[in-house]
């Protein structure tokens, strides 16, 4: 099986560790891993701006480069998202809508894969959840699934669905509102020693509102964790 | 009344550092109608539901002038007054011939939202007349003299102790009195101007065509009261309240309930169909009964085919219950009558984009008011479209659109993409907390660590 | 001047609609979907100890008393007048809504509803999905609302299932306001703290009367 990685702009830059860990561990699946290298950006900042033409640009050059992609698999619920769910509405019939995945989501839905090895035993984590990943692609059960198959408890966290405060561009343009909503979170956390996302922008978010509160919470893409889950050991 | 969206941020950013209290005692009282109205649904089918009820305002909503025609025609057969409001200032026009042909002092007025829209009381008050707010959370705003914080509970920013002050001062309880005994002194003294108001004015929940039924849902007895006592009751309803039939009234009775606070139905509904006393040759109850069908930007926003489901809105609060930006700042930060994610979409539509414009930007597309909304008003979408309507016409910040063309430019062409943030990654943190949006967001957080080399560099090395 | 607001807004409101395609009524909600009342949700269970509870008297003893309501319910005349009797000990003075029947009028000194401790009315039906009596104006509302009691007599046979099949059996004969009383006045605008007998009544008594009564 052949997928075509899309690492986002944010994990490119950000997350560049963690998008190398998802190459580790899908090839560790037996997967192909392919990287075409004149992506770009999704467009989901444009398009929550409400620039639609740039969107519309950015959306019509990303379908072109993985025009040709069997999965499109992202390190990213929001750009998934962004890929299958706005995609349909500013172009006409992009394949690349339906054949985009979530890491997580890809394993579990596609590769049926729901233990990927015990490399989290004994770890205690929680997990936040996307607001797009959950609410636009459905990814609730998938990326805790395979958390807990490989050892670890992850702990129930009554604001794991509530939005952290990034919102692209909301975080800068309202970021008083933005710190408060992290804040929230951050509040709410029981006793962890890393907190999981499958999100970018939240993780930013969050980490920089820990560190900037002296919080010693560590957070972490779940590419990394999974790919920890396979490998063994931290 | 004013409209002061404009300020949102600075708004915000006051309740937020300056009230504290504020974001705690709003983050309760909606967590706790969260809950509330997840057990209400608990055992429902909530999709069939919404569904439902989507269809029948969409249905309302597409025949609306023919609805409104026989409402009108019910109502004036019972021997109601029906008037029609363009403006708000045909609603002061409309209450100031009220008020002068009927000599009104006194007014008790229930809870109504669209009251606070077309800004009745400054206006009565200006004419002269005594005005009394006897919703308890809207008598204790109005002695705050604030607007309220929430659709559905106008007083949940203010905690127990606010209100022990204010009461303690204006009304002479004690400063520990018990909940109890401040609702005591509120009952005595609205008490008394129920029976010595000569008007009462309330809003309407929903509008009966089939029956020329106003149906009003509380839990004090205050609507009631107001309703009944004085010898005029003026109902101000908006044009897009209508429900078709009396047998849609039952469950819209109750799923409006369930998603407000989680009860079966308030506990107390009023289905007015007319006046009573003589002219109705009942024992007693208001001899006169006003209705005022008011527009003020409804039928505009009718007409407008992106966000006319708006108006199918029928003033729940669930969706601000669950939005975490309306959570910390509760209604006053958003300077319009309605406030959260429904407020956001409803604001550019009823008073216009320009005058409102940050709404649409307050929201960070969760798009948890989606999954609540009891009549499946696509909130984010709309929020979206209102965004998208301030980018073409050129509304959004010079910054904004800049560092957005700059991005733009940059990430859809990879050679330079990949320069860029290269670039990027050689400034220090010390230039780029003075740069535009990045100081915004270093003001709370840190800034991303630097990973040294981006995810193409790895690539390229070969990633083992 | 009204009557060209009028035309304004109805023009407005047509031209708005023109080009859009019209939805139809969907017809009546589909009978499983309908709120289920009492007879499934976990907040009867606390009240009396079981779900499933299927007889509609039953049902609205639930829900009512599951809002803070008091019901009683009376089998027969003799039944009725006893209960009434130690009733009333706890008052001084009444307001009967116009159209009780003698027999169910307490034995106390009469007074304006705004100075009654007591007000009395017999409801026009009554809904147990929504532990709702509905109330007609016609017996004058005054009695209904300014005693901080309500006693409302409500027949068995009354009762009707879900709130639409009450409301529909009064469809033909409105009167100026029909209305719904679900519970006690409460208010939780107070610091979220809740607080009954605001404005209206902060207690109420459904005393159902069965076919003997």
């Amino acid at each position: 099986m052949r997928v075509s990685l899309f690492v986002t702009c944010l994990g490119d830059r950000f997350f560049a560790n963690a998008a190398a860990d998802a190459v580790r561990l899908l090839r560790s699946l037996d997967v192909e891993v392919d990287f075409p290298k004149d992506q770009t950006c999704c467009g989901q900042p444009a398009w929550n701006a409400g620039d639609v033409p740039e969107a519309l640009r950015m959306a019509t050059h990303t379908a072109e480069v993985f025009a040709d992609a069997d999965y499109v698999v992202l390190p990213s619920g929001s750009c998934t998202a962004m890929l299958r769910c706005t995609y349909p509405r500013l172009l006409e019939a992009p394949a690349v809508a339906e054949r985009s995945y979530e890491l997580a989501e890809f394993i579990v839905d596609v590769l049926e894969v729901t233990e990927l090895g015990r490399g989290l035993e004994g770890r205690r984590l929680a997990y936040h959840h996307g607001c797009h990943a959950l609410r636009e692609l459905g990814l609730e059960t998938q990326p805790v699934r395979l958390l807990e198959s490989a050892g670890a408890g992850v702990v129930p966290w009554e604001m794991d669905q509530e939005c952290c405060g990034f919102g692209g561009l909301f975080s800068v343009k309202n970021p008083e509102v933005s710190v408060a909503m992290a804040d929230r979170k951050l509040d709410t956390l029981p006793d962890v020693e890393t907190v999981v996302s499958a999100d970018g922008g939240c993780l930013l978010q969050l980490d920089g509102r820990a560190r900037h509160r002296g919080l010693p919470i560590r957070f972490k893409s779940l590419a990394s964790v999974l790919w920890e889950a396979r490998r063994g050991g931290a | 009344m004013e409209v002061h969206s404009g300020d949102y941020r600075a708004r915000a950013r006051r309740i937020i550092e300056e009230t504290p209290e504020v974001r705690e005692a709003v983050t309760a009282a909606t967590r706790t109608f969260v809950e509330h109205r997840l057990e209400a649904f608990a055992d429902l089918d909530e999709d069939a539901l919404s569904h439902w009820a989507e269809r029948v305002k969409s249905h309302a909503l597409t025949h609306l002038a023919d609805y409104l025609e026989e409402a009108e025609a019910r109502l004036v057969e019972r021997g109601a007054h029906v008037h029609w409001a363009e403006s708000a200032s045909d609603v002061h026009r409309i209450l100031e011939r009220i008020v002068r042909d009927n000599g009104v002092k006194k007014v008790v007025k229930a809870k109504s939202m669209l009251s606070e829209e077309v800004g009745l009381n400054p206006f009565l008050e200006s004419c002269g007349v005594e005005v009394l707010e006897t919703d308890l959370g809207e008598y204790i705003i109005q002695l705050f003299g604030e607007p309220p914080s929430h659709i559905v509970g106008p007083s949940i920013h203010r905690s127990l102790d606010d209100i022990r002050a204010i009461f303690h001062e204006r009304l002479g309880t004690p400063r520990d009195a018990s909940p109890e005994r401040l609702a005591a002194a509120a009952r005595e003294l609205l008490r008394n101007a129920f029976l010595t108001a000569e008007m009462g004015i309330s809003g309407g929940n929903f509008l009966v065509a089939e029956t020329g039924s106003i149906a009003l849902i509380e839990n004090e007895g205050n609507i009631r009261l107001s309703t009944s006592v004085p010898r005029i009751h003026v109902a101000l309803v908006g044009i897009e309240k209508v429900l078709p039939k009396w047998d849609d009234l039952s469950i819209f009775l109750q799923v409006t309930a369930k998603s407000a606070t989680g009860q079966p139905v308030g506990c107390f509904v009023s289905i007015i169909q007319g006046p009573g006393g003589s002219a109705a040759g009942e024992p007693d109850g208001p001899e006169e009964l006003h209705v005022v069908l008011v527009d003020n930007g409804r039928s505009r926003l009718l007409a407008d085919p992106e966000v006319w489901e708006a108006l199918r809105c029928v003033r729940c609060g669930a969706c601000l219950n669950i939005c975490p930006v309306y959570r910390q700042t509760g209604g006053h930060a958003y300077g319009y009558v309605y406030s959260g994610p429904i407020g956001a979409i409803l604001a550019p539509g009823l008073v216009g984009l320009e005058e409102t414009l940050p709404l649409p930007f307050a929201s960070t597309h969760c798009g948890a008011c989606k999954d609540v909304c009891p009549v499946r008003i696509p909130i984010p979408d709309l929020l979206h479209v209102w965004r998208k309507r301030a980018v073409e016409r050129g509304l959004t910040s010079g910054v904004e659109r800049s560092v957005l063309g700059l991005w733009a430019s940059v990430v859809t062409r990879p050679a330079l993409f990949g320069l860029a943030e290269k670039v990027a990654g050689l400034i220090p943190d010390q230039v780029v907390r003075h740069l535009p949006m990045l100081r915004e967001w270093s003001a709370g957080r840190e800034l991303p660590r630097a990973t040294g080399r981006t995810f193409r560099e790895l690539w390229d090395e070969g990633i083992e | 001047m009204s009557r060209d607001a009028r035309e304004r807004i109805l023009s407005r409101v047509r031209d708005a609609n023109r080009d859009r395609e019209p939805v139809s009524h969907p017809g009546p909600l589909p009978e499983a979907a309908e709120p289920p009342g009492p007879f499934t949700q976990a907040a009867d269970a606390e009240v009396d100890g079981q779900t499933g509870v299927a007889d509609p008297v039953d049902a609205f003893e639930n829900r009512l008393r599951a809002a803070g309501g008091e019901v009683v319910r009376l089998a027969d005349k003799a039944a009725v007048r006893a209960w009434l009797k130690e009733f009333a000990s706890e008052f001084e003075s009444v307001s009967v809504c116009k159209g009780v029947p003698q027999g169910l009028q307490p034995e106390l000194a009469a007074a304006a509803p705004s100075e009654a401790s007591l007000g009395v009315s017999l409801a026009v039906g009554a809904a147990a999905q929504t532990g709702s009596l509905l109330l007609s104006s016609r017996e004058g509302r005054q009695a209904q609302l300014l005693p901080p009691v309500h006693l409302v007599w409500v027949r068995a046979q009354d009762v009707h299932t879900t709130l639409g099949e009450a409301l529909q059996a009064c469809r033909e004969d409105l009167p100026a306001t029909l209305a719904l009383h679900s519970g006690p006045s409460k208010s939780a605008d107070i610091g979220q703290i809740l607080v009954t007998g605001v404005h209206g009544p902060g207690r109420i008594i459904a005393a159902i009367l069965g076919a003997d009564a």
